[in-house]
């Protein structure tokens, strides 16, 4: 009993390294320009299909397509910046909400028309077998995916903190006029952080696709799911993204081994809804 | 004379049916300390934020060194050579101030030269202890500081500064007076004032435009303005003028 507990756990924090790094993704976003991003899912599962198509043409492991994949989600949130975001700035709340919703079922119905509404996976992975430590069993592939998002997390980290661009988007977010006053061009910046955002489910994606099965409709798990992560983390504290991905990663195992499995996204609201009630800034937010 | 590096003309905004700014004209030349003053709600802020492209002006337009920036978006005017300081500083919350200012200095410098620039400005602003504080963890006298070094690390032509005095002790501001007054003298830079503290005002400026309810009511030296019936009037009310 505690030994599947355990192993559990294991798995559940391994898998919630990953949802920290899409919910970093989603943190540049909203942090920066305060737009409720809700199309911030759909882009990992566009990313795990495009994952997927890659694998599947060229052979190319979902380990490596983040390379490929990368740069292209990264001109796909330029796009999705430009076209719709910018024009939505200084609307009302609703339509923002409304433009971003209207993305994530546009991705969604492309999706199913291109990639019919079946599970996809890829056959096999470069990342094979798995650790034993003690009693317990982990796969490779989930630890190396929990490995390349810290990692991932921590370069961005390094980035927002030591390079011009990082700067930039770090003082628009603070004051926004103070910073363009002093020479940041809000839109780049903007544009930047949305990209880079949106990049970063590329690579949450190959990940993802490394041990998992891809269908239209699990955007919005992914996106709701990280909305969880961030507002338990609060905003401006990368390290505690991590942690409270961690925490909802565990959270949804345990509720699937001591519970029900179906059971995984009511553990996870609830904890959510309490961490919103008892501590509305987050665990880490700041003010 | 100097020529003039901003000109101000027939600017006017509205806010709905209130008129913030009515058909303002000024000029500022090059190398000049210049003051704006007035009563609360004057309109003040306001032409500093349409100047520096906060704000856009309803009519009117706002020419700096010649040329036509009415409109233009802050990053670009910062470019060009104006910047400000806040009435309220607006320090990064989450940067050190070395890192605040650095933002500043990256319009001007690449990575390489950027720590040279920022060292220069704090020391000129007297920092070099503080520099590794946190921003949302310093007094308002310091905050002040590290906006006018920010502001200074963008190499402006003009500064604007808003109510910098405001809430300072006498020791600061005689301190800030003799920076302000190295600045002029030193880097050459044109400097705006806008100021409620009138001992810095009439100690530090050549030059006073008076606005109230968004008007231009008069312009002169310090000893011209604090003789003016219109402006007594405006701050004291009608019949104080004996």
């Amino acid at each position: 009993m505690t030994d599947t507990l355990i192993q559990n756990l294991l798995n559940g924090a391994l898998t919630g390294c990953i949802y920290a790094l899409i919910a970093l993704g989603l943190s540049l976003i909203f942090g920066v320009m305060n737009v409720v991003n809700f199309a911030h899912g759909d882009l990992v599962m566009v990313s795990m299909y495009l994952t997927f198509w890659i694998g599947l043409g060229t052979g190319i492991d979902a380990a490596i397509t983040p390379l490929l994949t990368f740069p292209l989600l990264f001109l796909i949130g330029l796009l999705v910046y430009y076209a719709i975001i910018d024009r939505t700035l200084r609307q009302r709340y609703v339509t923002q909400i409304a433009v971003t919703v209207g993305l994530m079922t546009f991705l969604r119905a492309l999706a199913q028309l291109i990639w019919k509404a079946q599970p996809r996976a890829l056959p096999y992975s470069l990342i094979q077998g798995s650790i034993q430590i003690g009693s317990y069993t982990i796969l490779a592939s989930r630890l190396v995916s929990a490995a390349v998002s810290v990692l991932v997390i921590f370069g961005i980290s390094l980035f927002l903190s030591r390079t011009w661009a990082g700067r930039a988007i770090r003082a628009a977010s603070d004051d926004l006029d103070a910073a363009s006053l002093h020479g940041v061009d809000f839109r780049q910046t903007y544009a930047l952080a949305f990209g880079l955002g949106s990049a970063l489910t590329a690579i949450a994606g190959g990940l993802l696709m490394t041990f998992q099965q891809v269908d239209p409709t699990m955007g919005v798990r992914f996106g709701l799911l990280s909305w969880c992560v961030l507002a338990m983390a609060g905003l401006g504290s990368i390290p505690g993204l991590l942690i409270s991905g961690v925490i909802v990663g565990a959270a949804e195992a345990m509720g699937m081994s001591l519970w029900d499995p179906r059971a995984r996204s009511l553990v996870i609201y609830l904890l959510f809804i309490l961490v919103l009630w008892l501590r509305p800034r987050g665990l880490f937010g700041r003010k | 004379m100097s020529a003039p590096i901003l000109q101000v003309a027939h600017l006017t905004k509205r806010f709905g049916n209130l008129i913030a700014l009515n058909d303002v004209s000024l000029e500022i030349r090059e190398g000049e300390l210049f003051s704006i003053i007035g009563p609360n709600g004057a309109g003040k802020s306001t032409l500093f934020f349409n100047i520096i492209g906060l704000q856009k002006p309803d009519a009117g337009q706002i020419l700096f060194r010649g040329m036509d920036i009415t409109g233009k978006p802050p990053h670009k005017i910062c470019d060009l050579g104006i910047t400000c300081t806040f009435q309220v500083p607006r320090a990064f919350a989450s940067m050190t101030i070395e890192e605040a200012i650095r933002v500043g200095a990256y319009k001007r410098y690449g990575e390489r030269d950027v720590a040279r620039k920022v060292d220069e400005v704090i020391a000129l602003c007297d920092l070099e202890e503080h520099r590794r504080q946190r921003c949302c963890d310093i007094g308002l006298s310091l905050l002040r500081r590290v906006e006018l070094a920010r502001a200074l690390a963008t190499e402006p032509m003009l500064l604007l500064l808003d109510e910098a005095g405001a809430g300072l002790n006498p020791t600061e501001l005689t301190e800030l007076m003799t920076v302000l007054r190295r600045l002029n003298e030193e880097q050459h830079i044109t400097l705006c004032i806008v100021e409620h503290v009138m001992q810095m005002v009439m100690g530090l400026c050549q030059r006073i435009l008076v606005l109230d309810y968004g008007e231009v009511i008069a312009e002169g030296s310090p000893q011209e303005i604090s003789t003016n019936p219109r402006v007594i009037e405006a701050y004291l009310g009608k019949g104080a003028v004996c």
